[in-house]
C-alpha cells in the first residue's frame, strides 16, 4: 500500500507493505544507500537516521508509523552540519567507513541537543553505534572538535 | 547489454582525491591540449599498469588491492604520486578489477605495501622521467637541465615550464625506460606523510559505494536460508509461498561438502525478491527440513576439551625446534611453571555482512562485491557461471570491514548461481545472523607451556604445545595437522633465548569452516606466550619488562625452525628491544598506579612488524575496564603514518572485543550466537584512550600494519588484570 514520507525535506510516496522497515524503504525504494544495514535488530546503529530530530534505528521503524514525521538521512547531513562532516574527514575518522553514516547521524543528533558534550555525554549518545574497525577515539575527538567549532545550531 | 564489463564502476571513476584541506579539487586549472600542434586524437600517456594521464593532466592511479579500512587506496596512490612528483589534487584513484596482469591481488597478510612499494615507486619514477624527456625534447635542451616538481616540468635556466598534461601526448610517444632513478628519502612529498584518505569525503557524506550499494536495472535481491550445520542440504520445504507480492523465486542451492568445503557456497534455500524486505520476510517464515551431515554432532565444548587433552600430552614435534634436552632439565627439578591456555572460536563480524551483486548474461558475468581478492575469485566465478575467466569482470567495491572474511568469495558465487538461473542481476544479502553463524571461524585453540626458570626468571627449559583446527581443513578433506605457516605465527618463532626447548603441535578437525581472521594464529600464540612469560617474571619477583628484555638477545636476528624469513624480514632482536623500550617510556611504566589499577605488557612480532603494547586496567563492578592503551609500532618504512596510528588504535579495540566478548559456540553443529546482543563488540564507552608511537624506520623494508597490532592486546589485558588483582586469566574471552 502507499505511504507518504517526508525524507530530507522532500515528500516521497512509496508502495510497500506497512511492516517494511524504513531502512529498506530508504535503500531499496528511494535509492538513499548512505544508510546501512548492519544487524536488523537495533543493536549496531549502522542504520541510524533522524526522525523528528532524534537519532533512531531505521531497521526498527515500520514505514506505517512514519506518517507526518520528518526523516533526515546522511545524504543531507552536511547541509546542516558542515563542520561535523569536515572534522570527520580531517581527522581521518573512518576506516572501512561502513558504520560511519550511523555514527555521524548519532553524533549530529547529540550536538543538536548538546552543543558542548563531555566525554560522558558522547559515550552515552554514541553507545548504540558499533565500530568494528575501532575508530572510537577519533569519533570522540572529532565530536569535541566540531563542538568547539560551533557546528550546532543547524535547523531541521 | 553489459558493456560495463570493460568499464570501471562509475562510483570509482568519478571519485577524486581530496586534498588535505578536504576540498574537492578537479583538474580544471590546466589548459587542455594547448599548443601541441597535433592533429591526431589526444594520446593517453600510460607507461605502465599503474598510471594513465590525458591532456587534462588528471592522473588515474590504479589501485589493485581492496580497501577495507586499512587505507590502501590512499597509500598505494601516495607511492605512485610521490615518485611521479604529482600534484595530489590531480590524482584520481581507479579501482582495478581482478586481473592476473597485476600480479597478486590478495589483500591479506598485511602485505600490500611490502609487496608493492618498490614496483609502484618505479612506475611513478619511470613516468616522471618520461615527462622530463618529453619536455627536454620539446625545448631542445639537455635532460639534466629540466626538473619535475608538482605536476610540472621546469627548465630553470630559461624559466620555461610545462604542465604534465601538456606533455602527456609527447611522453606517450617515448619508449618506457627500464630503470628510472628513484627519489631520495628526503625528497618524498607523500610517502611518510599523513594524507587524508581518498574515500574519507565520500564516506562522511554517505556516498561511498559498498557491496550493497551497487545496483543494476532489474536487479533482484536474495536472502539465503542456510543449513545450521556444515554439509547439510535441503530435504524439504514445508511451506513454500507462491503468491507473495514481490517474490521472484525460491531456489534450492546445493550443499557444500561436509569436509574440505573450500570456497563452495554452503547451499540452502534462496528467497529471491524484488526488494530486500520481501526476501527477508519470506526467508524468515520458511520451514525447512535439512539432510544430515557428520558435522551435526559438532559441539564446541567437546572440541575445547579435546584441544585441552591434546596439549596435555606429547604432540607432533615442530621440525628443527628441539634444542638441548628439555626432559633432562625437567627431571632435574628446580623452579617449575606450567600453564594451559584456551581461546574460543571467533566470528569476523565485519559491519558489512557478506553481500554481492552478480549479472550473468550473454555468456558473460559481472560481479561487484566487497572481495579481498577479486583475481582469485575470477576463475571460481567463471566456473559457477559456466563461462571462462576472460568473460568475467570482478570489481571490488569498498569493503565494509573484512578482517579476512571477504578473502573467501563463497557469497559472490551464490549471487552468480542465482543470476545464472534467473537470467537477471541478483544481489545476495547476508543477514547479520547468517554472518555470525556461517562464517569461516577463527579457530578455537589450546596451548600448554611448561618451563624451569633460574633465579632471574629466565627459562632454562621451555616446552610449548599448541593445538587448534588448521585452516588447511577448509581446503582438504583429510587435512588435520597445523601447517608450518600457522605455527610460524608466534609459536615456532618466539624471540627468547632458551637452551633447552621443544615445540609440539596437534590438530583436530572441526565441524565448521575455519579461516584466517585479522592476525590469525598470532592471536592465541601471542596470548599464551606473553602471559606465560609474565608468569615467569612474577615467579622470579621481577619487573615484567626488565625480565622480558633479559630473555631477548641484545642484537642479531632470529634463526627460526623451518623456512627462514625472507632477507630483510628476519626478526631483528634490536628492533624488538627498541619497541619494548619505547613503550616503557610512552606508558610511564615505572610510575606507580593507584591501588587496584594494573599495567600489563606484551610484545609480538608478526607480519614483519614489531609491536609492544601496555594496557592500564582495573576491575570495575566485576568487569575488566581498560582506561589507557599505549602502543609502539615499528613497521619499517611507512607510507601514511596517520593510517599506521589508526590501525593500532583500531587493533586495540578489535583485540579488546575478542578478549572480553569473543566466544562463538556450536551445539549439534549449529552456532549458538546470532547477532550483536549475544556476540557483543566493544562500544565507545569501553574504548581506552590510546597513544601510539610510530618508530622512525624509513629506509628499512616496509612491513605489515593492518594485523600486527592485534596480537599483543589480549595478553597485555590479562597481564594488566593480574597486576591489578592478582588473578591470572588464561582463557579467552576473559570472564571476570
Amino acid at each position: 500500500m502507499g505511504h507518504k514520507l517526508n525524507v530530507n525535506g522532500d515528500v516521497a510516496d512509496v508502495d510497500v507493505s506497512g511492516d517494511t522497515p524504513l531502512l529498506w524503504v530508504l535503500r531499496d525504494h528511494l535509492g538513499l544507500t548512505g544508510t546501512k544495514y548492519g544487524c536488523g535488530g537495533g543493536y549496531c546503529g549502522a542504520c541510524t537516521v533522524h526522525v523528528d530530530g532524534a537519532a533512531t534505528r531505521s531497521c526498527q521503524l515500520p514505514v506505517s508509523t512514519l506518517q507526518g514525521k520528518a526523516i533526515r538521512t546522511i545524504e543531507t547531513l552536511e547541509e546542516r552540519h558542515p563542520a561535523l562532516v569536515k572534522t570527520w574527514i580531517d581527522n581521518n575518522v573512518a576506516q572501512c567507513g561502513y558504520c560511519q553514516s550511523g555514527q555521524l547521524m548519532s553524533a549530529s543528533a547529540l550536538l543538536d541537543g548538546n552543543p558542548t558534550p563531555t566525554d560522558a555525554d558522547i559515550d552515552a549518545a554514541m553507545t548504540g553505534n558499533i565500530c568494528r574497525c575501532g575508530t572510537y577515539v577519533r569519533i570522540r575527538a572529532a565530536i569535541h572538535e566540531a563542538a568547539g567549532q560551533g557546528t550546532t545550531g543547524g535547523t531541521e | 547489454m553489459m558493456n560495463a564489463i570493460t568499464n570501471l564502476s562509475p562510483e570509482f571513476s568519478r571519485r577524486r582525491f581530496l586534498g588535505v584541506s578536504g576540498v574537492l579539487v578537479l583538474g580544471a586549472s590546466l589548459p587542455v591540449q594547448r599548443a601541441l600542434g597535433q592533429t591526431s586524437a589526444p594520446t593517453t600517456f600510460e607507461p605502465n599498469l599503474w598510471l594513465a594521464m590525458d591532456g587534462d593532466g588528471m592522473v588515474r592511479a590504479t589501485v589493485h588491492r581492496s580497501e577495507m579500512g586499512q587505507g590502501i587506496r590512499t597509500a598505494l596512490a601516495q607511492v605512485i604520486a610521490d615518485e611521479l612528483d604529482a600534484d595530489w589534487s590531480r590524482i584520481e584513484v581507479v579501482q582495478a578489477q581482478g586481473d592476473a596482469k597485476y600480479g597478486d591481488q590478495n589483500t591479506d597478510g598485511s602485505r600490500s605495501i611490502t609487496q608493492n612499494y618498490d614496483r609502484l615507486r618505479a612506475a611513478g619514477a619511470s613516468a616522471r622521467l618520461m615527462l622530463r624527456q618529453a619536455a627536454a625534447k620539446r625545448w631542445k635542451v639537455k635532460l639534466e637541465s629540466v626538473t619535475a616538481a608538482n605536476h610540472e616540468v621546469v627548465h630553470a635556466a630559461s624559466g620555461r615550464r610545462l604542465g604534465y598534461g601538456e606533455l602527456a601526448a609527447e611522453a606517450a610517444m617515448l619508449p618506457v625506460p627500464g630503470n628510472a632513478p628513484l627519489k631520495k628519502e628526503a625528497e618524498h612529498r607523500y610517502i611518510g606523510k599523513p594524507v587524508t584518505h581518498v574515500d574519507a569525503g565520500d564516506i562522511a557524506r554517505g556516498e561511498g559505494t559498498f557491496g550493497a550499494d551497487f545496483s543494476l536495472p532489474n536487479m533482484a535481491t536474495a536472502v539465503v536460508v542456510r543449513c545450521p550445520w556444515l554439509g547439510g542440504g535441503v530435504k524439504s520445504i514445508a511451506n513454500k509461498p507462491s503468491d507473495e507480492p514481490g517474490l521472484v523465486a525460491i531456489e534450492t542451492l546445493d550443499a557444500a561438502p561436509s569436509a574440505g568445503p573450500y570456497f563452495t557456497p554452503l547451499g540452502g534455500v534462496a528467497v529471491v525478491a524484488e526488494d530486500t524486505w520481501t526476501a527477508v520476510r519470506v526467508a524468515q517464515g520458511l520451514d525447512i527440513e535439512w539432510t544430515e551431515s557428520p558435522n551435526q554432532t559438532f559441539d564446541s565444548d567437546q572440541h575445547r576439551r579435546s584441544l585441552r587433552d591434546a596439549v596435555a600430552k606429547s604432540g607432533t614435534a615442530v621440525p628443527g625446534s628441539e634444542k638441548g634436552d628439555v626432559d633432562a632439565v625437567f627431571a632435574a627439578g628446580g623452579t617449575e611453571l606450567s600453564a594451559t591456555f584456551e581461546t574460543a572460536f571467533l566470528s569476523h563480524a565485519p559491519m558489512e555482512p557478506p553481500v554481492a551483486m552478480a549479472d550473468v548474461s550473454d555468456g558473460r558475468c559481472v560481479v561487484h562485491a566487497p572481495l579481498q581478492d577479486p583475481q582469485s575469485a575470477r576463475p571460481l566465478i567463471a566456473a559457477q557461471a559456466g563461462t571462462t575467466p576472460d568473460k568475467v569482470a570482478v570489481t571490488p567495491t569498498l569493503l565494509g570491514g573484512a578482517f579476512g572474511r571477504k578473502s573467501k568469495p563463497d557469497f559472490a558465487l551464490e549471487a552468480v548461481e542465482l543470476s545464472k538461473r534467473l537470467k537477471r542481476p541478483v544481489r545476495v544479502q547476508w543477514l547479520r545472523e547468517d554472518d555470525i553463524r556461517h562464517d569461516y571461524f577463527h579457530a578455537a585453540s589450546a596451548q600448554y607451556h611448561r618451563a624451569v626458570i633460574d633465579d632471574e626468571g629466565k627459562p632454562t627449559a621451555w616446552l610449548q604445545r599448541s593445538a587448534f583446527p588448521s585452516i588447511t581443513t577448509v581446503f582438504a578433506a583429510q587435512a588435520e595437522q597445523p601447517a608450518p605457516w600457522e605455527l610460524e605465527m608466534g609459536f615456532s618463532n618466539l624471540p627468547y633465548t632458551v637452551e633447552n626447548q621443544r615445540m609440539e603441535s596437534a590438530g583436530i578437525r572441526p565441524g565448521v569452516r575455519v579461516g584466517w581472521l585479522r592476525s590469525v594464529c598470532n592471536i592465541f600464540h601471542a596470548f599464551s606466550a606473553n602471559v606465560f612469560a609474565d608468569e615467569m617474571a612474577t615467579a622470579a619477583g621481577r619487573d615484567p619488562i626488565e625480565h622480558r628484555l633479559s630473555l631477548i638477545p641484545e642484537s642479531g636476528k632470529l634463526k627460526q625452525p623451518g623456512q627462514p624469513a625472507p632477507p630483510g624480514h628476519e626478526l631483528d632482536f634490536g628492533r624488538l628491544r627498541h619497541v619494548i623500550d619505547r613503550v616503557r617510556k610512552l606508558s610511564n611504566w615505572d610510575k606507580p598506579r593507584p591501588e587496584g589499577v594494573g599495567l600489563g605488557f606484551a610484545v609480538h612480532h608478526s607480519f614483519r612488524s614489531y609491536v609492544a603494547t601496555v594496557l592500564e586496567a582495573s576491575m570495575d563492578n566485576g568487569r575488566p575496564s581498560v582506561s589507557n592503551a599505549y602502543v609502539v609500532l615499528d613497521c619499517g618504512t611507512y607510507v601514511n603514518p596517520d593510517t599506521c596510528v589508526a590501525q593500532m588504535e583500531g587493533a586495540v579495540v578489535f583485540g579488546l572485543s575478542l578478549s572480553l566478548y569473543g566466544d562463538i559456540a556450536m551445539k549439534e553443529g549449529a552456532v549458538v550466537q546470532s547477532n550483536f546482543h549475544d556476540y557483543p563488540m566493544l562500544r565507545i564507552a569501553e574504548a581506552p584512550a590510546t597513544e601510539v608511537e610510530l618508530v622512525p624506520s624509513q629506509g628499512r623494508l616496509p612491513a605489515g600494519v593492518g594485523e600486527p597490532g592485534v596480537p599483543p592486546v589480549a595478553p597485555a589485558l590479562s597481564n594488566a588484570l593480574f597486576a591489578a588483582t592478582g588473578t591470572r586469566h588464561r582463557v579467552l574471552p576473559i570472564r571476570a
